[in-house]
């Protein structure tokens, strides 16, 4: 008897919420980085968004859309994410655009604001970057940005493919941009 | 018949979302055909009860297969030495995914039952912050001490996925399934001890076949706050005797809570066995929870930073009554790698008592 409830209640609850509940994210934006942010972390520690190529994360996020219960449209957000990482990461960019890399487009395009804020931009799922060179000093940042892990071991802050120049150049603008 | 309700019901709930797929956008993203990824890990394990120490190894590779968007095949193969020196592979899961719109996915094969958090999400050796699998659910091998709940780690059938996000940060999962479930041992039943009650011996163990026409069912309730907090309730029930007519039945509630530089995994299970006492079908009842604590220690001294403690409690309460205290410590390696070192003091109240230590070096990759 119990079992036949279970089944028809369930049933009826799917069936009534099928067509009304696709994600929200049909309607607002994603973010790809507090997507990671906010489920990566539940089971394992982030891992490195070069650890794998473009074309296996294609086919690894899928696996762990039905392992951490995503959306598609979170997948996708998350698969962009990491392509915008990949692709704009140094290898791939001429000598001019290396040159031409300012603090504020680094800190976009390395996804820094999907989870972080920084002079009232940005997400709040991270601790907000405002003053965070004078209270934590630059060495901090700079290890946090080469091993997210080395302060925390369960930040589910993933790390990237970010080099020295780049790391020197975001110091710089969170050191002399912060305007609060 | 009655399975054949349940399952005209499971795909009645499917219909609705049927035709409401997302047209996803790709930003030109490559197509991606196979990836491989996996686990595996080296421990020296030493057992009081066993009077033995060993070093053992385990390779677990998981091939994925993306066929097309909707489309994902996944199969987890563990490959180990047993203690002749051949190698045994294990198919733990082979299943292969639907993605029926933006939030449901129909899943068939040999699958990670969704009952608690352990089986599904914490069970890889490297996500695991213990070398040991919590005491409630078993063991591979089974040479532990405290007699599992529910030693089931995955089942050959039918699932289905729901998600219902209400925002970025809130979502509730609605996990089912349809199972070949247990059946009954061979070996028969065991005495335990001086209790007068005999506990029956059911198999859990996944197979292409089932012995009677009850299929096992249950499913997952639960709640997430992301990213700091899920709950779940869980429910599991299988006749696993040839007639059908003995049930064996499991609900469990599960949390996950992450903090900054904290976790805590916990699970309660309680289960009714149906079993014969005296030619009288009796309901054998049990229950027990294991919660871990994980605290990273660079959080107090910075020349631990990448060190965590680990403590974890688990007790079966009633039948096989037993406890355990685990105490270790984990050192990461790199963000998939580390290295765990634990002691595990586990009493069992009829039975013999239990202290093993563990260095294991587990990586993910």
């Amino acid at each position: 008897m119990f079992r036949k409830l279970f089944i028809f209640s369930l049933a009826g609850f799917l069936a009534a919420t099928g067509m009304s509940t696709l994600s929200a994210a049909e309607d607002v934006a994603i973010n790809g980085a507090e997507v990671v942010n906010n489920n990566c972390g539940r089971c394992h520690n982030s891992r490195s968004i070069d650890e794998f190529s473009l074309e296996e994360w294609v086919v690894i996020i899928p696996h762990m859309r039905e392992r951490a219960h995503l959306t598609g449209a979170e997948s996708d957000a998350v698969l962009g994410f990491f392509q915008s990482l990949q692709e704009t990461s140094i290898e791939n960019l001429s000598g001019s655009e290396v040159a031409a890399r300012t603090g504020e487009e680094l800190i976009t395009r390395y996804g820094c604001l999907g989870c972080h804020s920084f002079n009232g931009e940005g997400s709040s799922v991270a601790p907000n970057l405002d003053n965070t060179i004078s209270l934590r000093s630059e060495d901090f940042v700079r290890r946090k940005l080469l091993n997210p892990k080395f302060n925390n071991s369960a930040t589910p802050m993933p790390r990237s493919s970010i080099n020295n120049a780049d790391i020197e150049v975001l110091i710089a603008y969170l050191k002399n941009e912060n305007i609060r | 018949m009655k399975n054949r309700r349940c399952i005209n019901l499971l795909v009645l709930a499917m219909l609705p979302s049927w035709g409401v797929i997302a047209a996803e956008e790709r930003n030109a993203l490559p197509e991606g055909r196979m990836a491989i990824a996996g686990y595996g890990d080296v421990t020296y394990e030493s057992s009081d009860r066993l009077n033995t120490s060993a070093f053992t190894a385990n390779f677990t590779p998981i091939f994925l297969f993306r066929l097309n968007d909707r489309l994902h095949v996944e199969a987890e193969t563990e490959f180990a030495l047993n203690d002749v020196g051949s190698t045994e592979v294990e198919l733990e899961y082979i299943d292969i995914h639907y993605f029926l719109n933006d939030t449901s996915t129909i899943t068939a094969g040999k699958f990670l039952l969704p009952f608690g958090q352990f089986s599904q999400n914490i069970h890889p050796s490297w996500i695991n912050r213990s070398p040991w699998t919590p005491g409630i659910y078993g063991s591979h091998g089974g040479t532990q001490a405290m007699t599992a709940l529910l030693p089931v780690l995955s089942d050959v059938g039918v699932s289905f996925q729901k998600i219902f996000p209400f925002n970025s940060r809130q979502k509730i999962f609605v996990d089912v399934f349809l199972t070949n479930g247990a059946r009954a041992e061979e070996a028969g039943h065991e005495e335990v001890g001086e209790v007068e009650e005999v506990l029956p011996e059911v198999e859990f163990e996944a197979t292409n076949g089932d012995n009677n026409k009850d299929k096992a069912f249950g499913g997952r309730l639960a709640y997430a706050f992301l990213p700091g907090l899920e709950v779940g309730a869980s429910y599991y029930q299988a006749s696993y005797d040839d007639a059908g007519s003995l049930e064996v039945k499991a609900r469990g509630l599960d949390v996950n809570f992450i903090h900054n530089h904290m976790i805590i995994r916990g699970e309660y299970i309680a289960t009714e066995t149906d079993g014969f006492e005296d030619d009288v079908i009796h309901n054998f009842k049990r229950d027990g929870w294991y919660l871990q604590g994980i605290y990273h220690l660079g959080r107090l001294f910075q020349i631990f930073d990448s060190t965590d403690f680990v403590i974890e409690r688990a007790e079966v309460n009633k039948l096989e009554e037993s406890s355990r205290w685990v105490y270790g410590f984990n050192y990461w390696l790199d963000d998939r790698s580390l290295i765990k070192i634990a002691y595990e003091d586990t009493k069992v109240t009829n039975g013999d008592d239990d202290k093993r230590f563990a260095i294991q070096f587990s990586y993910g990759f």
